[in-house]
C-alpha cells in the first residue's frame, strides 16, 4: 500500500491533540441537592467539557473519536494499492488504428492484439471503474464514453477494424485528455506501436499516461513511390520500393495499367535501401497501379500504390487571400487539391502551381494552368474593372461551371462593374456587367467572379462548394475526370445535393450531403473504391503514402506533450480505497453518536 | 395534622405486636405473666401466702387438694415513636417530614386509644427524656410534640437510633418514622432489635427517592452532609440507583423481620387511610 498524499497523515497529531485537550477540560456540572448520595453511583461520562482541567479518564467516546480521526486522516493521505492491470478507476483506452497496427508480426495483427489487451482490461476492471475507448485512426473518435457497461464496451470494441491510414494521434490524445479533464487519478492508456509523429500539442492534465507497446518486428517492404514523368524518352512510370527491415529481402514488383499487367520484376533490396524500377508508360493509360509480393513482409497496407495519368486528377493550388475560411475549406476538401496559402503572390510562383486563386486581392500575372479571381480584377483578368456597385442579377448561361449553381438567389452587396476583355465570355450577367466570366487561352484558363464571396451570402449557400469544384475542374485543364486518387484515411468532399455511396475494400457507406457536399472519410483501406454521386460512378483509388507508417519498427520511448513516456510491459494499476475509509469513519461517528445519545 | 376522617378511621384500632412485653402498670393488654385480671390462665398448687380469693373451692371440695386459679396479667404496652428529623426528611412535596408526622400521630393515637404507654422521641432533636403518655387525654400533648420543628442537634439517623437503643428504654414496639436514607441504618436497626424491641419501620420516601427524574451531568450534594457525587444521569446510572435502593430496602426489611417487626415503604403523598388499609391492617400491625 502506498499513499498519494502521505503528509496528510501528520494531521492526525494536531487533531488527536485537540481531542485530548477537549477531554482534559473539566466539565462544570450542575449542582443538585438530594436527600442522600450513598445510593448514587459515581458514574460520570465526560461527554461535554467547558472548564479547565481534569484528569484524563478512559472514555469509549474518546476512543471512537480518535478512531474516526485516524480513519479520516488515513483517507486524506489517499492510500492506494497496486497490482498488475492496465486500467485505473477512470481510464481512457486509446487504441492506435493506424496502418502500421495492421502489421502481423504479432498474431493475428498488432491491432487485434491491442484489441485483446483492451478487452482484457475491460473484463479485468473493477465494478466501479469507468472506462472510455478512443479509436485513434485518421479521424479519431470516441467509441464509447466513460462508463461501466463492460458488456456493451466489449461489443463496441469487437466492431473495430483498424485502417490502412496514418493516425492523428495528437487529436486522439487531446480527446482523451478532454474526457478525463479534472479527474484525479485518471489514466490514459495508449495501446500502440508508437509509430506516429511526435505529439507536441498535448497536455495530459491530472491524468497519467501509460504506454503499452504492441508489436515486435520491423520486417516490412513497401512501395514508397509511384509516378509518371515526362522524359526525353517520353512518358515514363517510376516505382520505388523500400526495405524497412533489418535484413536484405526480395520479392516481385508488378505494374498495371488500367487494370492490365504491364510489367513484373523480381527485386532484391538491402536493409533501409530503396529499389527503383522505371518503364515506359503505356500511352493512353489513365490508372497505373503497382503491387509487390515479398516473403516475410509484415505489413500489406503499403504493398499497393496507384498513380493517375489524368493531370486534372491532382491539382496543386495556391490561394492568395487575406483569409476566407469558406473558400479554404471548399478547396481543402477537394480530393484533387494540394493547397498552399499566401497573403500575396510569391515571387517564385510561376510554373509551381496548377491553379492560382486570387481572393479579394488584385490578380497579378502568373504562370499557371488556371487562374481564378474573386472580386478584384487585375491586369491579366478576363475583364476590365471600372468601379463597384450593388449588382442586380439579370441572366445566367448554361455551362458546366454553373452546373448546380444558381446565381439568381445569391445576395451580393457589392460587385465590380466590369467590361469583358478580349476572348472572355460572361456566364452570369448582372446590372453591373458580367458577374461571372471565363476566358480560355492556350495553356491557360481563367475564371473571374465579380465579387468577394465574403461580401455576399454565396459561401453560405450549398452551391458554393459545387461552384468551387466545378471551377477547379475547368481550371484543371481537362474536360473532367471521373477518377480520384487519395491517401488512405484522407477526408475529401464531392459536390452533390443527393446521397452518395462508397463501396470498396471492407467498406460500404452511404454519404449524406450537407451544404452541397458529401464528405468522404471512409476510404481507410488501400485499394479501389467506387463512389456513386448523382448516379455517376467515380473510381477512387486509396493508397498508403506514408513512410512513417511503412516503418513499422515499434517505438519504446514516446514524446508526448514535451514529456517522455516509456513503454511498460506490465503496467500496474493503482486502486484508491479512501472511500471505504471515509465510510468507515462515518460509521464510527454514527456509533459514537449512538453511544453518546444512549449515555445521555 | 390528621383529618377528622382519618381520625375516625383510626378509631377502634389496636396495635397488635407480635411479641409480648412486660408492662409497668396494669393496663388493657394481656401478657404472658400470670396476673390478676379476670381472664383465666391455669391452675397451680397452693403455696403458703397465696391469696385465698383465688383458691378454687370447688376443686378443694371434690379432690381435697388446694388448687389455685391463675389469671393472665393485663399490662400496658410501651410504644416508642421515633420520628426522624434529619435534613433528608425535608425533601419532597409534600415533605417526608410532614408525612412522617402524620404516620407518627396515627400510631400514637391508636396506641393512646388502646391504653398503651406512648414514648415519643425526635431523632436529632435535643429533647429531655420523653414523658409517658397514656390514654386519649394525652392526644393534645402528642399533637404538640409532633408539630415541633426543631433540629437542633445534627445527628445521623443511625446515630440517633443507636443512642435510643443505648438509652435503656423499656422494651416495646418501636415505631420508626424515617426515610431510612443512611447507609448504616440497617446495622442500627439490628442493634435495636437486639435490645428486645419490636421494630415497626414506616419508611417514608418522596418521588425524588423512589423515581428520580434526573438528567444530564450533575454534582449531587448530600442533604445530610455526605460526600458529593459526580454523575452523568443516564439510563445506566438511574438503573444502578434503583438497584442500590432496592438492596438497601431489602436490608432494612430483613433487620426488622429478624426481630419480629414490620416494615413498609410509603410514598409521602399517600394518606394515612391508604397506608392503614394497604399495609397496617393487611400485615397485622393493627387490628
Amino acid at each position: 500500500m502506498t499513499f498519494q498524499n502521505p503528509t496528510a497523515l501528520l494531521w492526525f497529531l494536531p487533531l488527536a491533540t485537540i481531542l485530548f485537550v477537549l477531554y482534559l477540560l473539566k466539565m462544570k456540572r450542575r449542582e443538585l441537592r438530594v436527600p442522600a448520595t450513598f445510593l448514587w453511583p459515581q458514574k460520570t461520562e465526560e461527554i461535554r467539557a467547558n472548564s479547565l482541567f481534569q484528569r484524563l479518564r478512559f472514555s469509549w467516546l474518546l476512543v471512537l473519536q480518535l478512531l474516526a480521526v485516524a480513519l479520516a486522516t488515513v483517507a486524506l493521505a489517499r492510500p492506494q494499492t497496486s497490482r498488475l492491470g492496465l486500467t485505473g478507476e477512470v481510464t481512457v483506452l486509446v487504441l492506435d488504428a493506424s496502418a502500421s497496427m495492421s502489421a502481423n508480426d504479432v498474431s493475428p495483427s498488432r491491432f487485434e492484439s491491442a484489441k485483446k489487451l483492451a478487452r482484457e482490461a475491460i473484463q479485468g476492471s473493477s465494478g466501479g471503474d469507468r472506462i472510455a475507448l478512443i479509436e485513434a485512426g485518421p479521424s479519431p473518435r470516441v467509441v464509447f464514453p466513460l462508463g461501466r457497461d463492460s458488456a456493451r464496451q466489449a461489443s463496441a470494441l469487437n466492431d473495430l477494424k483498424g485502417t490502412d491510414a496514418p493516425s492523428d494521434m495528437g487529436e486522439a490524445l487531446r480527446l482523451a485528455a478532454a474526457l478525463v479533464e479534472g479527474i484525479d487519478g485518471a489514466r490514459i492508456v495508449l495501446l500502440s506501436d508508437g509509430r506516429f509523429p511526435v505529439v507536441d500539442d498535448f497536455v495530459r492534465g491530472k491524468a497519467a499516461v501509460v504506454y503499452r507497446r504492441v508489436g515486435e518486428l520491423s520486417d516490412n517492404v513497401g512501395i514508397t513511390a509511384l509516378g509518371l514523368g515526362d522524359g526525353p524518352q517520353g512518358r515514363q512510370l517510376f516505382a520505388g520500393v523500400k526495405n524497412y527491415g533489418p535484413a536484405a529481402t526480395g520479392g516481385t514488383l508488378s505494374l498495371y495499367a488500367d487494370g492490365k499487367a504491364i510489367d513484373s520484376v523480381d527485386f532484391k533490396v538491402g536493409p533501409s535501401k530503396v529499389y527503383g524500377h522505371t518503364i515506359d508508360a503505356p500511352a493512353g493509360a489513365k490508372v497505373l497501379e503497382a503491387r509487390i509480393k515479398v516473403n516475410g513482409d509484415k505489413l500489406k497496407a503499403d504493398d499497393y500504390s496507384v498513380a493517375l495519368a489524368d493531370p486534372g486528377a491532382a491539382l496543386k493550388v495556391l490561394l492568395v487571400t487575406k483569409g476566407d475560411p469558406f473558400l479554404e475549406r471548399a478547396l481543402a476538401l477537394d480530393p484533387r487539391v494540394t493547397l498552399d496559402r499566401a497573403a500575396e503572390l510569391p515571387a517564385d510562383a510561376d510554373g509551381k502551381y496548377d491553379v492560382v486563386v486570387f481572393d479579394g486581392i488584385a490578380e497579378s500575372p502568373v504562370q499557371a494552368r488556371g487562374v481564378m479571381t474573386l472580386g478584384a480584377a487585375g491586369p491579366g483578368s478576363p475583364v476590365t474593372a471600372r468601379g463597384s456597385s450593388k449588382p442586380r442579377f439579370e441572366s445566367q448561361a448554361k455551362d458546366r461551371i454553373l452546373d448546380g449553381v444558381p446565381f439568381d438567389g445569391v445576395f451580393v452587396d457589392k460587385a465590380e462593374e466590369a467590361t469583358l476583355a478580349a476572348g472572355a465570355k460572361a456566364l452570369v450577367e448582372a446590372s453591373t456587367g458580367p458577374l461571372l466570366a471565363v476566358r480560355e487561352q492556350p495553356g491557360k484558363r481563367q475564371v473571374y467572379l465579380a465579387f468577394d464571396p465574403l461580401q455576399s451570402d454565396f459561401p453560405l449557400q450549398p452551391a458554393f462548394p459545387i461552384f468551387v469544384a466545378n471551377a477547379l475542374t475547368y481550371l484543371g485543364g481537362e474536360a473532367g475526370t471521373s477518377t480520384l486518387s487519395v491517401a488512405t484515411g484522407s477526408t475529401f468532399s464531392v459536390p452533390t445535393t443527393k446521397e452518395a455511396t462508397l463501396k470498396g475494400p471492407e467498406t460500404e457507406a452511404t454519404l449524406k450531403p450537407r451544404n452541397g457536399t458529401a464528405v468522404v472519410r471512409e476510404a481507410v483501406r488501400s485499394g479501389a473504391y467506387t463512389l456513386n454521386v448523382d448516379g455517376k460512378e467515380r473510381a477512387v483509388f486509396a493508397s498508403l503514402r506514408d513512410a512513417g507508417e511503412s516503418n513499422i519498427a515499434p517505438v519504446d520511448d514516446l514524446q508526448l506533450g514535451g514529456g517522455a513516456v516509456k513503454a511498460q510491459a506490465a503496467p500496474r494499476r493503482f486502486a484508491d480505497f479512501w472511500r471505504p475509509l471515509v465510510a468507515l469513519a462515518l460509521l464510527v461517528l454514527v456509533g459514537e453518536w449512538w453511544l453518546f445519545v444512549k449515555r445521555s | 395534622m390528621l383529618s377528622a376522617r382519618e381520625m375516625r378511621s383510626l378509631n377502634g384500632l389496636r396495635l397488635t405486636p407480635r411479641k409480648s412485653f412486660g408492662g409497668k402498670v396494669r393496663g388493657e393488654r394481656m401478657t404472658r405473666k400470670k396476673g390478676v385480671s379476670i381472664e383465666f390462665a391455669d391452675y397451680r398448687e397452693y403455696t403458703d401466702g397465696d391469696d385465698l380469693r383465688h383458691l378454687d373451692w370447688n376443686v378443694l371440695a371434690r379432690l381435697e387438694t388446694p388448687v389455685m386459679r391463675t389469671y393472665r396479667d393485663e399490662e400496658d404496652l410501651a410504644v416508642h415513636i421515633l420520628l426522624d428529623r434529619s435534613p433528608s426528611m425535608a425533601f419532597g412535596e409534600p415533605s417526608k417530614m410532614d408525612a412522617a408526622r402524620r404516620f407518627a400521630l396515627a400510631i400514637g393515637m391508636i396506641a393512646l386509644a388502646g391504653g398503651d404507654a406512648v414514648y415519643a422521641r425526635a431523632l436529632g432533636a435535643r429533647e429531655p427524656t420523653p414523658p409517658v403518655w397514656r390514654g386519649r387525654a394525652s392526644w393534645p400533648r402528642l399533637q404538640r410534640w409532633a408539630e415541633r420543628d426543631v433540629m437542633d442537634r445534627p445527628q445521623t439517623l443511625s446515630d440517633g437510633v443507636r443512642e435510643f437503643a443505648g438509652s435503656g428504654a423499656r422494651p416495646g414496639v418501636v415505631a420508626l418514622m424515617t426515610d431510612g436514607l443512611d447507609p448504616d441504618f440497617p446495622s442500627a436497626l439490628r442493634l435495636l432489635v437486639g435490645r428486645g424491641h419490636e421494630v415497626w419501620l414506616v419508611q417514608t420516601l418522596s418521588d425524588l427517592d423512589l423515581d428520580p427524574d434526573l438528567e444530564g451531568d450533575l454534582r449531587l450534594i448530600d442533604g445530610e452532609g455526605g460526600s458529593p457525587v459526580e454523575l452523568t444521569a443516564n439510563g445506566a446510572a438511574l438503573a444502578e440507583y434503583r438497584k442500590n435502593l432496592e438492596t438497601h430496602q431489602t436490608a432494612l426489611q430483613e433487620a426488622c423481620r429478624r426481630g419480629g417487626g414490620h416494615s413498609v415503604v410509603v410514598n409521602a403523598k399517600e394518606s394515612v387511610d391508604d397506608v392503614v388499609k394497604r399495609a397496617w391492617r393487611r400485615e397485622g400491625w393493627v387490628a
